[in-house]
């Protein structure tokens, strides 16, 4: 039996796992995840609006065909899934109060806090859960994202009205992140008729109103279960107005304005002056992301299928230039997918190619591919992919490519990306809780997106991502996955670039806002849960 | 007038005919389709997933049955739903509507606001500090970009002053002083460009005006100057200015995407901008139908305005 926990091996046995199931119940409520019947006073004076200017909004309210963490923060309020996630963004108990894994990692026995209500008054029990899983496995519903996340998860089961089994196909013990909210999410089923008008989760704000790109309306869920270490039920504010504005300077002009309380991130370029500008004026939080971004290469047509002109373009490529011009000096530069914040990150990998012209330009002319033509795309948004790819494209033309450069909407770049009709793209990836996230859908080469992407092709990579997901020891796994990115720091099918980080900023009104190392706005003990109003 | 008006709308048939098959064609010249888009970022669609979503969404019939089926439903009043938020057009397009109308008639009214009295003084005062200041206003109203005026606003009045708030669209049906203070930036900024193009074409029309024989006529009856400019020579002037200004209207329904970006404006344009971005081929079909049935209409309007101003028009 095995006990998922983080920074602890999994093995336990069966009485080790019910005590340990106790104490982490008992834990949980100390730590403020008391069960509805011991659920705390609301707070006597926290409370308050928050308007909340952010980039984008979503395509679609229903929770299952539509990304909703990343693209409208104050709709993920509403979001709860069976997992939550933590500061550092590690899954911890959520509606789920505990879970075990099985000693072969193919099943993983949740138990579900008793009393979790979702907003029209259902609870969320067993039967709940495996209704949900089953419709974000279904491909003609469900978001790719959530898809994915639940591709390993043979069926489920639900055992008895507050335990729900996972069987797996395969080994894994990343399954405990793939079952977090983002970006698989809980929605009442006896709600699927409204899920595109009005969506009703379990998070800790309910849904009132939403006009897309306009405005969106959230009130606090009276019956969240979560409570903070005073036993105060949570979250504090009574509303949450949203408010979409895509460009950059029209959210930071608002913010100074007072027109919003707290916007989602600011331009790169903002973000080096703001907080030295207006100290004293707005709070601003530096979040460093689980995201970074990449050079991905062809490695299936054209000149980056030669080992020795991938080499030659990672030299021609100075990173700090990149990190100076593009993040403006923000950030960490990339080398391997996750940062120094992350839980994740790991040392000893071995480090890409350095920046080095002059040996470009040897290696260039050792392959003879000086003059060579490469094709570079991008998306127009974010900007520094854009921006990114033009920093490389003049560096890559001076040791002696000629690059063509190509900006794509998303529907056309992956069109391109299909029909293998590219040579290289500026991108990124974000958000994968789990590093098998990342690279069993990026690099393991029988993954579809590593077909369409770089096509890469490595048996030992593949071994490493395959013994990695079945390895439960967390120490362990961490060393697989260093072992992978120093294979693809050598092999090159990416090439890391940086590490994304946002600069969010708000007004001195707003207190208890605490971002997580995910940018995640919706975090036990954190974010908007644990924010208020002045 | 009857019968001149049955008439253009007789006309509108073909137009509109022609309008859907260009609004359905052009669309689907567009590279992918919505199950690309669904397909997010990992981008790969199983075969079997594509053929059930084609199905589920009318893609696998050839284009002129599908084309067929949409102006079917369009003519029973029905746009459909959007295949991205799976919500009806109404709400993704019609809603949109008030948002886009408020904000080019009122651009539309401060232009007209400024364009007209400033072009008249222009004209009557020929080569005078009056006409060269109004001369070198509208230069520098037609020189500066949209965007960057609009950016300008902001930063002065918003920021600096405090005035007027910076962005965010409140309908004046539900919050009138709000929906005020909101506006005026957003329709300034719109209406202050169009403005630069009518007054020098008001001017150049009234000079046009006063140089003909029944303003002298006007003039040795003894008419009050005010009246041989505002009540004579000002009507038959205002007909090319009419006639530009309601093109400029009809231009704004569906071109302030930049307007709409900067001061948070949730119109058609920003719609119709996502729907394209995401291939949602009804919103788009439906945006381009409606917009140019607006185009089509306020043409018609402004064609009926020559008579109400100058009754010797003839429509017929």
């Amino acid at each position: 039996m095995r006990q998922a926990t983080q920074g602890r091996d999994l093995e336990l046995s069966r009485r080790a796992f019910l005590a340990a199931t106790s104490g982490m119940l008992a834990g949980a409520a100390a730590f403020g995840l008391a069960s509805q019947a011991e659920a705390g006073q609301r707070h006597p004076k926290r409370g308050g609006t928050l308007r909340f200017a952010t980039r984008a909004d979503v395509s679609g309210l229903d929770l299952h065909r539509n990304t909703i963490y990343l693209v409208s923060m104050p709709l993920a309020a509403i979001n709860q899934g069976l997992l939550d996630l933590d500061q550092k963004s590690e899954p911890v108990p959520g509606v789920a109060a505990a879970w075990e894994a099985s000693p072969d990692l193919l099943r993983y026995t949740f138990e579900l806090r008793h009393g979790v209500l979702f907003h029209n008054g259902r609870e969320v029990d067993a039967e709940a859960v495996r209704w949900n899983f089953e419709r974000m496995q279904d491909p003609k519903i469900a978001q790719p994202l959530a898809r994915a996340a639940l591709e390993n998860l043979k069926a489920t089961e639900a055992v008895d009205k507050y335990t729900v089994r996972c069987h797996l196909h395969q080994p894994s013990a990343a399954f405990p992140a793939d079952v977090v909210y983002y970006p698989c999410a809980l929605m009442a089923p006896d709600s699927v008729e409204q899920a595109d008008l009005h969506p009703i989760g379990c998070g800790p704000f309910k849904f009132v109103t939403w006009d897309r790109n306009n405005l969106t309306e959230m009130v606090r869920f009276e019956n969240y279960f979560e409570t903070d270490t005073e036993g105060n039920s949570l979250p504090y504010l009574d509303a949450i107005i949203g408010r979409p504005k895509r460009e950059d300077g029209v959210r930071l002009t608002a913010l100074r304005a007072g027109e919003v309380d707290l916007l989602d991130s600011m331009a790169y370029a903002d973000a080096a002056e703001f907080p030295k500008k207006y100290a004293g004026k707005f709070q601003t939080w530096n979040v460093p992301t689980v995201g970074t971004s990449f050079i991905l290469f062809n490695l299936e047509k054209g000149p980056f299928t030669d080992k020795q002109v991938r080499l030659a373009a990672a030299h021609a490529i100075d990173h700090e230039a990149i990190k100076q011009a593009v993040f403006h000096g923000t950030g960490e530069i990339a080398h391997g997918f996750y940062a120094s914040a992350s839980p994740w990150y790991a040392d000893g990998v071995t480090a890409w190619p350095a920046y080095d012209p002059d040996k470009a330009k040897f290696l260039l002319r050792q392959a003879r591919a000086v003059g060579v033509d490469v094709v570079l795309q991008t998306l127009p948004t974010p900007p520094y992919m854009q921006q990114t790819a033009e920093l490389v494209q003049a560096m890559w033309t001076e040791v002696g490519f000629k690059v063509r450069f190509n900006i794509y909407d998303e529907v056309a770049l992956q069109q391109k990306r299909r029909e293998r009709d590219f040579h290289a793209d500026s991108s990124a990836a974000s958000y994968r809780w789990d590093p098998d996230g990342w690279f069993s859908r990026y690099i393991l080469s029988t993954a579809p997106t590593t077909k369409i992407y770089s096509g890469f092709q490595n048996e030992r990579a593949d071994q490493l991502i395959a013994e990695a997901r079945r390895t439960a020891d967390r120490k362990k796994r961490l060393e697989l996955y260093a072992a992978i990115d120093s294979i693809v720091n050598e092999e090159l099918p990416i090439l890391y670039l940086q590490h994304l980080t946002l600069l969010e900023a708000g007004s001195m009104r707003l207190q208890g806002y605490h971002p997580s190392v995910s940018g995640a706005f919706s975090t036990r003990g954190g974010g908007i849960r644990t924010a208020w109003m002045e | 007038m009857v019968m001149y008006t049955i008439n253009r709308i007789l006309y509108l048939i073909p137009v509109l005919f022609i309008l859907t098959v260009a609004a359905f064609s052009l669309v689907h010249c567009l590279p992918g389709d919505v199950i690309d888009v669904l397909a997010g970022q990992e981008g790969v669609v199983d075969p079997a997933v594509r053929q059930a979503l084609e199905h589920e969404y009318g893609l696998n019939k050839p284009l002129y049955t599908q084309y067929f089926i949409w102006l079917n439903h369009v003519l029973h009043g029905d746009f459909g739903t959007s295949q991205v938020t799976r919500r009806p057009i109404a709400l993704e397009i019609f809603k949109r509507i008030p948002a886009t109308l408020y904000l080019a008639i009122v651009g539309t009214i401060i232009s007209l606001l400024i364009a007209v009295p400033l072009g008249t003084m222009a004209a009557v005062k020929r080569n005078t500090a009056v006409d060269y200041a109004a001369q070198l206003l509208s230069l520098v109203g037609i020189s500066i970009p949209e965007f960057w005026f609009a950016l300008l606003c902001v930063l002065f009045f918003s920021l600096y002053l405090g005035w007027l708030p910076s962005s965010e669209y409140y309908s004046p049906f539900d919050h009138l002083g709000l929906s005020i203070q909101h506006i005026i930036l957003p329709a300034a900024a719109l209406g202050i460009r169009q403005a630069a193009i009518t007054t020098r074409l008001t001017r150049s029309t009234m000079l046009d005006e006063v140089q003909k024989e029944y303003v002298d006529t006007a003039r040795s009856l003894g008419l009050p100057e005010w009246k041989v400019i505002y009540q004579y020579t000002l009507r038959n002037a205002m007909i090319p200015t009419l006639t530009i200004s309601g093109l400029q209207l009809a231009q704004l329904l569906g071109g302030t995407v930049v307007i709409e970006t900067i001061f948070a404006w949730p119109g058609v344009g920003r719609t119709l901008f996502e729907a394209i971005i995401s291939r949602d081929f009804p919103v788009i079909q439906a945006g381009v139908l409606i917009l140019g049935v607006a185009v089509v209409v306020i043409n018609l309007l402004v064609d009926l305005m020559y008579r109400v101003l100058n009754p010797r028009v003839r429509l017929a």
